[in-house]
């Protein structure tokens, strides 16, 4: 009835708020107030620091990215209104918010719980291809080089090129035909790994909302998987998300949400990209009540979230939520590098090494070469995600932030010249699902020079 | 007309700092000295605005800094190079050209689409952004309305790409094919794409897709 009943508001208020052209929105609402507050709150950090370790900091930012939150809200692209809620209204949704999720069923099952910056505790992991198209016939021995891993605690699918043989249009009904696809092939994963209950981050051939709609159903993607809705850059949302959360509150569905502030864009750099992300991972739990939110940024010309310059920005807006709320906030690991390079394997750990520590409950990846090469990600990738992260799972800011800067020193050239490896056919044996021996030779080297270079014994 | 560097110099920190009454004395400046509103813009306005764009793509600069800049040139065409124009017997035209753009139905993605308007219009292309979600038959519709010179085309999702081969099929069925070059952009797409969908050529960046507009218009 709760959760009904807040529906309803977040409903009505994209039918009753103030009309704005987009335009204004992006000027008004997002850029200039974004850089006001960072002036007035003082959101800025020494150039030399990745893992930031300062409290007050954190907590100025929190505060920045409330005062958005509370001074924008949400602009409805569907109905051009400005969705806004009350200081007493957002005060609510914080004190409310889910603090752990069971996701999955039986013994396959995972629990997600809220963390605080340095708390040592268990960080949980989602590996998978996170959308990155793959062929109908590759998607069953892709995704099962996540599913075998021990250390992912669930997967989240790959996206489907086509459709027995047909192209996926988005708002058509080879969106359903590609989601039950979808259904059947992610099934036989988890059921061939023998984890039958692990939860499945679905659907990934969902654009609008005909795929989920038809594929969370009876016999299809289940209420313990876990489902997407998202905000589109600048804190924006339409009603083809709002219908899946409404679907999802129906069906009670575990609902994992996402942003995607654009540094580089309307934010401006790393300062304004923190305020903005603290304001959406809150507009995200207003708007759809999930139970995980994650900051997914992305660099305006690169794509990827682990550029050296944004990686304090993420750490920061991350320790002032994990400060200051329950909520079970994640950390997403797109990088330019793909499976099958140095670099993918680099970024992946910084991105965790300054995360962790920051206080997120659950690490994803690896979403490799920034997502868009076909067939461009493996397993591996996530299994050296999964180990770091767990690393550095006993790492105090202080520390990691020696290792972070040291990794993006290691990678920040290369990013630049997007090595995007090589596709799943050409490092894994397909049949057996096992690396092969040149992809297995380089990460056991990048396993070793972490342990050497930074006393981490993955 | 031999300090042009230093002009240039000044208008682009004039429009960078959004001063728009500086830039706007600078242009009548220089045309009270003598200069034609074309040699203003192609001395001091384009040269300027393409620095700034390559500023953007390294992230020298980011957007906020380069819609104030955009918005400031629009200021001074507006009191001054557009009237001069008007006025001359030329009448000469400063655009390159006109570019129709969408997000292609189904994508509600606009950043990257908004970014290449804006590099485009800083460049001197006129743009029409129809926004998202558009559907095939509007696009080639607006084209035809607005009598653009290029098509351009987006897409964040690879399951919308099938939308821009509609444009390129429509296109070919109403036997216009050969009057609007297209041009795709966006995360889910490469040049691959690009012939797969039909289209003219693709763009990899805002930066790319601005010399690609004015190699299929032949202004390069």
């Amino acid at each position: 009835m709760r959760t009904r009943g807040r529906l309803l508001d977040v409903l009505d208020k994209a039918e009753t708020g103030p009309i704005v052209e987009e335009q204004e929105w992006d000027v008004e609402y997002i850029q200039k107030p974004i850089a006001r507050l960072v002036k007035e709150y003082d959101v800025s950090w020494d150039k030399d620091l990745f893992v930031p370790s300062d409290d007050d900091l954190a907590d100025r930012v929190f505060a920045a990215g409330l005062e958005l939150a509370r001074e924008s809200g949400v602009y409805c692209t569907s109905t051009k209104r400005r969705m806004i809620w009350s200081q007493a209204e957002l005060d609510e949704v914080i004190a409310t918010s889910p603090s752990q999720v069971t996701l999955g069923e039986g013994e396959d099952a995972t629990t997600i719980r809220a963390r605080r910056p340095e708390e040592n505790s268990k960080v949980t992991v989602c590996g998978g291809a996170y959308g990155i198209p793959v062929p109908e016939d590759q998607f069953v021995p892709i995704m099962l080089s996540y599913a075998q891993e021990p250390l992912l605690d669930f997967i989240d699918n790959a996206s489907l090129v086509s459709t027995y043989g047909r192209p996926i249009r988005a708002a058509s009904p080879w969106e359903a035909v590609g989601c039950w696809q979808e259904v059947d092939l992610s099934m036989e994963v988890v059921r061939r790994a023998g984890r039958p209950g692990m939860a499945i981050g679905c659907a990934e051939n969902s654009p609008t909302e005909i795929g989920e709609l038809s594929s969370t159903s009876y016999g299809g993607f289940r209420p313990s998987d876990w489902h997407h809705a998202a905000l589109v850059s600048e804190l924006k949302t339409n009603y083809e998300q709002l219908t899946k959360v409404v679907h999802f509150a129906r069906t009670g569905s575990h609902i994992h949400t996402f942003a995607n502030n654009i540094f580089g864009g309307y934010p401006g750099g790393a300062d304004g990209m923190a305020v903005a992300l603290v304001a959406s991972l809150i507009m995200l739990q207003a708007t759809y009540f999930g139970c995980t939110v994650n900051p997914g940024p992305t660099h305006a010309i690169l794509s990827c979230d682990t550029y050296p310059d944004m990686i304090p920005g993420i750490a920061v807006a991350l320790q002032g939520l994990n400060r200051n709320t329950n909520l079970m906030t994640t950390a997403f690991a797109r990088t330019a590098g793909g499976p099958g390079t140095k670099t993918i394997l680099y970024e992946a750990a910084a991105l965790a090494l300054a995360a962790v520590p920051s206080g997120i409950a659950l690490m994803e990846g690896v979403q490799a070469a920034v997502g868009i090469e076909t067939a461009h990600c493996t397993g591996l990738e996530a299994r050296f995600l999964a180990q770091v992260t767990h690393a550095a799972e006993q790492l105090s800011r202080e520390e990691a932030n020696r290792i972070v800067q040291s990794l993006t020193q290691k990678y920040a050239d290369d990013q630049k010249t997007k090595p995007v490896g090589k596709p799943f056919d050409q490092l894994y044996d397909v049949q057996k699902v096992k690396p092969l021996p040149e992809w297995q030779n380089l990460y056991v080297e990048v396993c070793q020079e972490f342990e050497q270079e930074y006393g981490l014994n993955l | 007309m031999s300090n042009w560097e230093s002009k240039q110099t000044e208008f682009t920190e004039s429009i960078l700092a959004g001063n728009e009454q500086a830039a706007v004395a600078l242009a009548r400046t220089s045309l009270e000295e003598g200069a034609t509103p074309v040699e203003f813009f192609e001395n001091c306005i384009s040269p300027s605005l393409q620095d700034i764009g390559k500023r953007f793509e390294t992230l020298d600069i980011f957007l906020p800094e380069m819609v104030t800049a955009a918005d400031t040139v629009e200021k001074v065409n507006e009191d001054v190079i557009n009237p001069a124009v008007a006025e001359s017997q030329a009448g000469e035209s400063m655009s390159l050209g006109k570019v129709l753009l969408a997000t292609v139905q189904g994508d509600l993605h606009d950043i990257g689409k908004n970014m290449v308007g804006l590099m485009l219009k800083v460049n001197g292309f006129e743009v029409v952004d129809l926004g998202t979600n558009v559907p095939p038959a509007d696009i080639v519709a607006r084209a035809e309305q607005e009598q653009v010179d290029i098509i351009g085309m987006s897409a964040l999702l690879t399951t919308c790409l099938p939308y821009m081969k509609d444009v390129c099929d429509f296109l070919e069925g109403k036997n216009i094919r050969d009057k609007y070059p297209v041009i795709i952009g966006g995360a889910a797409t490469h040049p691959e794409i690009a012939e797969e969908m039909g289209a003219n050529t693709h763009g990899g960046s805002a930066a790319e897709g601005v010399e690609k507009c004015k190699m299929l218009l032949g202004k390069l």
